[in-house]
């Protein structure tokens, strides 16, 4: 199905239930991880799915079809994951990046985490990036999004976006190799 | 231990996960969402405000026109309620109020009792309690 039909389904009145539930199906696992990887929190990141999905529902007479409906949902999620972890520092009168260094040294007593040693160092070396790389990191390295595809979700070029995953890359090899 | 490479075959996972069934079970109630925001958020467009605002200008107008007619007609009630305790309570006596009065008061007094002589002889002649008159 052409996406042009797809977004018309949503709009329309009678078809928008159905419609809304295959876009629920298709974009719930990918915008999860996504946001998880942001939050780090299965509660929060449940929360900030839910906020998005009714975001994306709520705006969707404001698409313009400019982009494409993929990176435009994602944006969404990505912004609102964004947004919510910087609130939810701010309220703790911490900043976003000491709110993160808490929850990754709390990972191994968290329920829905069941990595190693390895994986709890690679979540610590992340944190030692400026945001936007750890952003494009993430994106790219858990989520193996294609550089044309983030570039439109986060409005930065191709190749600015290759730079900074490459030079994430170096830190995190470093991080990860010393000691 | 192996030196860590991004580009290794064995890829670090994240390591998150999701409560059972989480996935099969992430719905979203799209009535209630909608409805929810209807009640959340009240539009006042600007139209309303204006009329507001010309509402709130006119009562303003109305209390204070109000304030004001009330405030002068106590201030009148309160102007002849002295002068009723005065002439009433008032040890003041003639002795005092000439001291009190300066040579201007006296000279307006003198003003406003200017009386026609004649018409003062006329009152005398036809009054019988003269007596009291020059005594007084």
């Amino acid at each position: 199905m052409e996406e042009k039909d797809f977004i018309l389904q949503l709009l329309n009145p009678k078809t928008q239930n159905s419609a809304f539930q295959k876009l629920l199906s298709d974009y719930k696992r990918p915008l999860y991880n996504i946001i998880r990887n942001i939050v780090l929190d299965h509660d929060d990141a449940n929360d900030v799915l839910q906020n998005t999905f009714i975001k994306v529902f709520q705006n969707l007479n404001n698409f313009k079809g400019d982009s494409k409906l993929y990176s435009w949902i994602y944006r969404i999620a990505t912004n609102e994951a964004i947004t919510f972890i910087n609130k939810k520092a701010k309220i703790s009168g911490a900043t976003s990046g000491e709110l993160k260094s808490r929850i990754v040294e709390n990972l191994e007593a968290d329920t829905h985490f069941d990595g190693n040693e390895i994986q709890i160092k690679l979540q610590k070396a992340i944190l030692t990036l400026p945001e936007k790389q750890q952003l494009v990191f993430k994106m790219r390295y858990f989520e193996e999004i294609k550089y044309e595809e983030m570039s439109t979700i986060l409005g930065t070029s191709v190749g600015a976006l290759k730079a900074s995953y490459h030079l994430a890359v170096k830190k995190i090899e470093n991080f990860m190799n010393k000691d | 231990m192996k030196e860590f490479k991004i580009n290794d075959e064995n890829k670090i996972t994240s390591g998150f996960t999701t409560p059972e069934g989480y996935f099969e079970n992430f719905t979203i109630d799209l009535q209630n969402n909608e409805s929810h925001q209807k009640t959340d958020r009240k539009v006042i467009s600007i139209n309303t405000k204006r009329w507001l605002t010309s509402v709130a200008a006119v009562l303003i107008v109305a209390i204070s026109v109000t304030i004001y007619t009330k405030l002068v007609i106590e201030k009148t009630e309160d102007s002849i309620e002295m002068e009723n305790y005065i002439s009433n309570h008032s040890d003041l006596s003639q002795y005092d109020l000439i001291t009190l009065l300066d040579e201007k008061d006296i000279e307006n007094l003198s003003v406003e009792m200017n009386f026609n002589s004649t018409e003062t002889e006329e009152e005398y002649e036809n009054t019988n309690e003269i007596e009291n008159y020059i005594t007084e």
